[in-house]
């Protein structure tokens, strides 16, 4: 299906305009895009910088990513030692919502759903662990380099069968999977190059927790795949792949979902510049993602909301909004811990470590249905009450309103909208909120609240209702 | 007309119709209404579809044991045949079906045998989507179920869903979302407020928004807000029903029995739902197959029987039909791993009180006539959904599948 869009000018710079003004609403939209939504003062302080500098901070990441490595790297072994999936599922999340370098946790994000691995077969979280160090590295890095590591990585092994396939009769499920899911795209490749491929694969095992090569268990003949012929390896393999035509359009197409668009899939004009460049490049995966971030077509009407929030980007864009994950020196005991917000992403779906096939999660329209919607609404609210057990009061939308001086019901009513939706929302659904707080000021409270208790917990029940707009659940 | 008079009106015409936003089928009176004509899926006949996902080893399912080239394309992964439950001369389920072998011998199962589709496809989702699809087609939007409904908008569907699952292809292009539910408990909007008086006022603003104007293209939020009017409609109805359900039998504790329970549940409620959906996965079995599917089959034999019992005892037993498939079945040869790969033609099981008990179909040879190693099939899966279209549903299948198929014969 043609996109109908000018390639060239899609992915030129996008630069400030009368017409296409820098504001809100784009701010919003990158953060949520390139970060996990944004604070109040995140939002403020990009507004100011502009849309170049912003772009070059999220690209970079701020100040301490080294220390913050350190300190999380330490966790990580003991997570480890334990075989602990709920907490390396916690332990992601913390690194998410924490981090100096938000940019590559997302495209870390992007690589677990790409090279979907499961600890559901694996079952080893340092292996699991191991590969989110892989691609944590490669996050925005070359991604020939990342998919040559990828076909070595120990869990990788595991998940699709690399370390028991034999030589004389090898088993195809990585061979497929590389074609099919991890480079070229279904349609690219027949299945007789899968099961050569399969024969070149032949030789990996895993020794003291890494992938070997053992020579005597590989099948060293002569191979033909895609049209090429020789005593191939699994690297060959690799190396033939992206050598295919369809390997950079495949990864641009993936990112620009990621990125631009789940309504309209890009088509081939389109994507021809990204790709091409990609490819020029030698597999330049951060310059990619840079230059998508840049362009016009990433900051046009057409790409706002033009996404359904994974649940991921739902829970931490709440959290994020509330300021749960500022430090506490600096805003009094309020961090989040990251436990029982992995348990709720379980049920909305997104069970990290855990994606239900090898081709990841399908995202767009199938995060929602009707039980993932009550689930996500139920979750906005246990975040905006002091009384749920899971969040407590670390998550206070009366104390982030006070915080930022906002106190009036009009005020209030457009803080909680800026913050979320930007302000983007039909003018009756602000008036509906307004009549809300109106009459929720003769409900009854309980005999012992002080007025500032009434008062909050009217706060509190606006930001839900703002967080249970339609418009939120998108992205 | 002011802005929100206009908005009020066409809210009462013609766009609230257009967006969908309207209430789920069995809110209305029409729903309630049992069928009166007398013809075929006129009787309030009930199917559930157990999709077996990742490619079900249909050779070690229903086995060939007669058959000399079974045990030499299996060293390692053969069943011994003294193991079986013999369904007949030559063939015999594996040994963790002992409660479909029972259903057999109670005129409840029917084995399809050789199923596939021409040209098959080995990739997982390719594969996955022509089954749901019920279509070759390149590009594949819609599904059987989906389409079915559509000729008959007024059943009610249900998909029964685990956590980590979306939507399946087979129920997109229905008049209005199947919801899907994983727990009775949690289909419910939560307020946290002090008195019922705000509640009904948060949820009042909550269920507004969903019924906000939307643009004129068709938009993401079109299909939020559509997801979100039906979901909140459905879960005030599915919370009259969702008390303390008691199985007339013990169903085992596993995922896939605690959705069929939920389904039992949904039909004694009497709410006249009629499509069920549920999947279980781990079929993909490359690597140690053995205890991986003798365990699969031990959850799936073990929930199908349960849930057949359960509402036999209820006096359903003619309404039910249960009917499993797989994306593909597995080679016949066995790979270096103690596993299998990617294969084609495999067996469909069929439970209900109205089937034809026994075999259906000849089983596909493991060797001869081969596609590149892959059992053909002899049954499209097409004449499958076909048959239970028109014979159980009561829904002409040509409307669905686009074409005719020929029955097989499973009544």
């Amino acid at each position: 299906m043609p996109n109908g869009i000018d390639p060239r000018w899609a992915w030129a710079e996008y630069k400030p305009s009368a017409k296409s003004p820098w504001d809100r609403k784009k701010v919003g939209h990158l953060y949520r895009r390139a970060a996990f939504g944004a604070t109040w003062d995140e939002l403020e302080t990009a507004l100011k910088a502009g849309p170049q500098q912003t772009i070059d901070r999220l690209l970079k990441g701020g100040d301490g990513l080294d220390d913050f490595e350190r300190r999380t790297d330490l966790l990580k072994k003991k997570i480890a030692d334990a075989n602990n999936a709920q907490q390396a599922r916690a332990w992601w999340l913390y690194r998410m919502l924490y981090t100096p370098h938000p940019l590559r946790e997302k495209m870390t994000l992007f690589w677990h759903n790409h090279f979907a691995t499961s600890n559901a077969k694996v079952n080893n979280i340092g292996y699991m662990l191991g590969q989110y160090d892989l691609m944590y590295q490669h996050a925005l890095g070359n991604f020939a380099d990342h998919l040559q590591a990828m076909s070595k990585d120990p869990a990788m092994l595991i998940w699709l069968d690399t370390n028991i396939s034999p030589r004389n009769k090898p088993n195809e499920n990585y061979a497929r999977e590389l074609m099919e899911l991890f480079s070229l795209g279904i349609g690219n490749y027949t299945e007789e190059d899968i099961r050569e491929a399969a024969r070149a694969f032949t030789g990996w095992r895993i020794r003291d927790g890494k992938g070997v090569f053992v020579p005597e268990e590989h099948d060293p003949g002569v191979k033909t795949v895609l049209g090429r012929t020789g005593k191939f390896k699994g690297e060959d393999i690799v190396r033939i792949c992206l050598e295919q035509k369809s390997a950079p359009y495949f990864i641009a197409g993936k990112l620009y979902r990621f990125l631009i668009s789940e309504t309209e899939p890009a088509d081939e004009t389109l994507l021809e510049p990204l790709a091409e460049d990609f490819r020029r490049s030698n597999y330049d995966f951060g310059k990619l993602v840079a230059r998508v971030l840049r362009s016009n077509l990433f900051f046009d009407p057409r790409s706002y909301r033009a996404r359904v929030k994974a649940p991921v980007d739902f829970a931490l864009g709440i959290v994020r909004g509330l300021e749960g994950h500022v430090p506490a020196k600096e805003k009094k005991g309020r961090l989040l811990g990251t436990p029982a917000l992995a348990t709720a992403l379980q049920a909305m779906g997104q069970d990290l470590f855990h994606p239900p096939s090898v081709k990841g999660w399908d995202g767009g329209t199938a995060w929602l249905n009707g039980q993932t919607l009550l689930y996500r609404q139920n979750l906005a609210l246990a975040m905006t009450s002091t009384t749920d057990p899971r969040f407590g009061s670390r998550l206070d939308p009366a104390f982030v309103a006070y915080h930022h001086g906002v106190e009036r019901d009009e005020e209030l009513v457009d803080f909680f909208l800026d913050l979320f939706l930007e302000g983007e929302v039909p003018p009756e659904t602000r008036q509906n909120l307004l009549d809300y707080m109106q009459k929720s000021k003769k409900q009854p409270v309980p005999v012992f609240w002080t007025s500032r208790d009434a008062h909050q917990h009217r706060v509190r029940a606006l930001c839900h209702l703002v967080l249970t707009q339609p418009e939120f659940q998108l992205d | 007309m002011n802005r929100r008079d206009f908005l009020r009106t066409s809210f009462a015409g013609g766009s609230m119709v257009s967006l969908g936003l309207t209430v789920p089928t069995f809110l209305t009176r029409t729903a309630w209404a049992a069928p009166t004509a007398d013809r075929a899926g006129s009787k309030d006949t009930i199917l559930v579809v157990v999709q077996l996902t990742g490619g079900n080893d249909g050779l070690n399912t229903v086995v060939p044991f007669r058959d000399e080239n079974y045990a030499k394309l299996r060293p390692t992964l053969r069943i011994p045949t003294n193991r079986l439950h013999k369904v007949n001369d030559e063939l015999g389920l594996h040994p963790s079906m002992q409660g479909l072998a029972d259903l057999l011998q109670d005129q409840a199962l029917c084995i399809v045998q050789g199923v596939g589709y021409p040209n098959p496809n080995q990739s997982h989702f390719r594969s996955m989507d022509i089954w749901h699809a019920a279509s070759l087609d390149r590009e594949l939007t819609e599904g059987w179920i989906g389409k079915a409904l559509r000729q008959t908008p007024q059943t009610l569907a249900f998909h029964l869903a685990d956590n980590n699952e979306s939507s399946p292809l087979a129920l997109a292009g229905a008049p209005r979302s199947v919801p899907s539910v994983t727990s009775l408990q949690d289909f419910q909007l939560r307020t946290n407020a002090l008195s019922s008086a705000e509640r009904a006022e948060r949820t009042k603003i909550i269920e507004k928004a969903a019924q906000t104007s939307a643009g004129s293209k068709p938009s993401l939020l079109d299909f939020v807000k559509r997801t979100a009017v039906n979901t909140y409609e459905s879960s005030k109805r599915l919370q009259e029903v969702a008390g303390n359900y008691q199985p007339k039998v013990p169903y085992p504790n596993t995922p896939l029995a605690n959705r069929l329970r939920v389904a039992a549940q949904l039909i004694e409620a009497g709410m006249g739902a009629r499509i069920f959906y549920v999947s279980i996965g781990g079929f993909d079995t490359h690597a140690n197959q053995l205890n991986t599917h003798a365990n699969l089959l031990a959850q799936l034999s073990g929930a199908m029987t349960a849930f057949y019992k359960d509402l036999a005892a209820r006096g359903h037993k003619d309404r039910i039909l249960m009917m499993t498939f797989s994306e593909f079945g597995r080679r016949p040869y066995e790979n270096g791993s103690k596993g299998t790969d990617h294969g084609a033609a495999a067996p469909m099981l069929l439970v209900g009180g109205k089937v034809k008990a026994g075999v259906v179909g000849e089983h596909p040879s493991l060797v001869k006539n081969v596609i590149r190693g892959n059992m053909r099939h002899n049954i499209d899966f097409r004449q499958v959904y076909a048959t239970i279209l028109d014979n159980w549903l009561g829904i002409p299948s040509k409307d669905v599948l686009g074409q005719p198929f020929n029955h097989v014969d499973i009544f």
